[in-house]
């Protein structure tokens, strides 16, 4: 316990430098910014900012780029409250109840009790990854090459047991992504693979590229195919204090949204999105004031709000112990912390202290910046909803282009970004979710490495994988749940879940 | 037999697709053997598997119950092969290295336009005139500079979208302009030309 508090204080040393709370600021501010704007998400941001992270010391850059990810969550919210559309594709279930509640002209209760359940989740979520992820970080630093396979395994069959619609499709999606994480120079025999004598690809393709290429350029197309319908409630939000009564209502939604969220956001496959589906529906379940979801009840605010947010934070857990991403984001982040030259896995914890405490203790700074700073920043946030999409983006295409060619200073990158928006933009017109995919471009070298050493150690025999009880575990973990998921009456309840969103 | 889903039947294509292009390369690297895994091993594996759960998803195209058109979106094959002439003409055309600067735009605009005809083979406009502009930038921010590829960017990508009003597209390229220099140049130090390459 007191070493927690001595590691705690370390971090906010480091966190509450003035550098360091600038880039906090300038993180949760964008974050913010991105959330409140429909159609550009935290994937494409900070696949945007990587190559500009570069010029940054490591700490100030992890800082930056997780506070995008919380703070979108926070924006996310008041598009979904006042315009009836997600900002961010976490805050789905928040327009149920959140337009409903700002019909009725109760913008303001429904924005603060959102501000307010997310901050509470987020000092608890802060808490709970500096208690948990110190032990989860010295089981990991047991772990060998066997173990590594199986987790990893476990990773992508989660995330895929999670994706939206078809399983089959989200399973060869992870391969696909696999397969492309492959291309480029071979550690082990130096033979550059699936380049075609390109020189820059024997680098491998690049994960800026992809993740630019098949979320950010995919997701602009894909508005652009669509018209554009807005109503939004701006001229009455006002108070936006919640009332005593309303603090009554929702105080036990905010515990149960936190709870579930930071427990969901640990999972592999785990993250923001998952946390507020997951709350929303219980909470429907089990509240007294059910009747009234879906018609503007606070409730169906205030737990998805609180669980998306803790489950943004938690799901830094596997990441920051494992090296493993749960989710599009964290992979991003993996690539961040690469550019940086740190090599992610439990040992972060103990050769760079400075890192790891201070970017946790930044999370609890930044929640605290986004409370301040947003709830007097609304009607400003408000404005720039105003902004017409066809004015947004070629705005976010030209910051795009410039971040994809500044990683090489060649036209090459830029060529590649655009080949992946038209994969990207395939994806999406055959239902086939990009989110697997880019998992398993993060992880195929790793994976293959692993199983290399795996094999080299056991002498080919494939049996290792089953003989080490960490290892077996997580195997039987993850057929476990491709057999639940599997199961007919899951795979029914699961289809009609995602439908309804 | 007949198609239900169209959208399964040419994902499954796809999969077998790449599961096949993949194994195929692979060959000519080294197997290995499972204690010492060549650089074809893991692809190979990966490759097989991806093939089989493709056909997996193609077998699901006859049986399955939701019903999807068998056009996903349009293709036109001719700007696929428009492409790959030009940018075989644009590959052996190649200017050296002390060529002049005109050549050398020309040059970059033939190589623009065939990435981007291939582009436009899949989708609807705004697939390709976003992607073209995109290629645009690419190749002339170097002997153009940012100032000229920010505005190229800006008009060609709002000419995607349902409205194109040349008042607010111009100032809206001029601003980006200005915040690109100062943020990017500037501020960031990212070595890049501002103005054409001849100015400087």
């Amino acid at each position: 316990m007191e070493s927690l508090f001595a590691n705690l204080a370390l971090g906010f040393g480091v966190a509450l430098s003035i550098q360091n709370l600038l880039y906090c600021l300038l993180g949760v501010l964008l974050g913010t910014l991105i959330g409140v704007l429909p159609g550009i998400g935290p994937v494409a941001t900070i696949a945007m900012l990587l190559p500009v992270t570069f010029t940054l010391n490591p700490t100030s850059a992890l800082i930056m780029l997780a506070g995008i990810y919380y703070g979108a969550q926070y924006g996310g919210s008041t598009t979904a409250i006042l315009v009836n559309i997600p900002g961010e594709s976490s805050s789905v279930v928040t327009c149920l109840d959140g337009y409903q509640m700002a019909r009725q002209g109760r913008a303001g209760p429904a924005l603060g009790i959102a501000a307010i359940g997310s901050f509470f989740a987020g000092c608890v979520a802060t808490v709970i990854i500096a208690l948990f992820a110190p032990p989860l970080a010295e089981v990991a630093l047991k772990f060998g090459p066997a173990e590594y396979f199986s987790l990893m395994v476990l990773g992508l069959v989660a995330a895929t047991v999670l994706a939206h619609g078809s399983l089959i499709k989200a399973i060869a999606m992870v391969i696909l992504g696999l397969l492309l994480g492959l291309v480029g120079t071979d550690v082990n025999s130096g033979v550059a693979r699936f380049s075609f004598g390109v020189s820059e690809l024997s680098d491998g393709i690049g994960f800026v590229s992809v993740a630019m290429g098949v979320f950010g350029f995919a997701e602009i197309i894909a508005n652009l195919e669509q018209k554009e319908k807005r109503e939004i409630f701006t001229k009455k939000v006002s108070n936006l204090l919640p009332s005593l009564q309303d603090f009554k209502d929702s105080w036990a939604s905010i515990l149960r949204g936190t709870a579930l969220g930071s427990f969901l956001g640990i999972l592999p496959g785990g993250g923001a999105l998952l946390a507020s589906f997951a709350a929303y529906t219980l909470e429907k379940k089990i509240s007294w004031n059910s009747a009234q979801f879906g018609k503007g009840a606070i409730q169906g605010v205030a737990a998805p709000e609180s669980a998306n947010n803790a489950g943004a934070q938690t799901s830094f857990i596997p990441l920051l112990t494992l090296g493993i991403p749960s989710n599009p984001v964290m992979a991003l982040m993996i690539g961040a912390m690469m550019i940086q030259g740190i090599a992610p896995g439990p040992q972060v914890m103990t050769e760079r202290p400075q890192l790891f405490w201070g970017m946790i203790a930044s999370m609890w700074v930044g929640n605290l910046m986004l409370v301040v700073l947003n709830l007097p920043m609304i009607g400003m946030w408000i404005k720039l909803l105003m902004v017409p999409y066809r004015i947004l983006y070629p705005s976010i295409l030209v910051f795009c282009c410039i971040g994809v060619y500044s990683i090489s200073n060649s036209p090459f990158d830029v060529m590649q970004t655009a080949a992946m928006g038209v994969v990207g933009y395939i994806f999406v017109k055959l239902e086939c979710e990009p989110a697997p995919l880019i998992l398993g471009f993060i992880l195929g070298p790793l994976m293959e490495e692993n199983l290399r050493r795996a094999m080299l150690l056991s002498r080919g025999d494939a049996l290792v994988f089953f003989q080490r009880p960490i290892s077996l575990t997580m195997l039987l973990i993850a057929f476990a749940l491709l057999a639940i998921v599997l199961a007919p009456a899951v795979r029914k309840k699961r289809e009609e879940a995602f439908v309804e969103a | 037999m007949k198609i239900t889903n169209g959208k399964d039947f040419w994902a499954g294509l796809m999969f077998i697709a790449f599961g096949l292009a993949f194994m195929w390369v692979a060959q000519s690297y080294a197997m290995g053997t499972s204690v010492r895994m060549g650089p074809a091993y893991f692809p190979t594996m990966l490759g097989g598997l991806l093939a089989v759960l493709g056909a997996a998803v193609l077998f699901r195209a006859f049986v399955s119950k939701i019903d999807n058109p068998l056009t996903v979106f349009p293709f036109k094959l001719w700007r696929i092969v428009a492409g790959l002439a030009l940018g075989a003409l644009a590959y052996y055309t190649q200017p050296s290295r002390d060529a002049s600067m005109i050549l050398e735009i020309g040059h970059t605009l033939l190589s623009g336009l065939a990435v981007g005809l291939m582009f436009a083979a899949f989708g609807e406009r705004s697939l390709w005139v976003v992607l073209f502009s995109v290629v645009v930038f690419g190749y002339v921010l170097k002997p153009l500079g940012l100032v000229a590829a920010v505005v190229l960017l800006v008009f060609i990508s709002a000419w995607g979208g349902h409205e194109f009003k040349y008042k607010e597209v111009t100032i809206l390229s001029v601003a980006l302009a200005i915040f690109s220099v100062l943020a990017f140049v500037k501020g960031l130090g990212l070595p890049m030309n501002i103005w054409p390459g001849i100015w400087e």
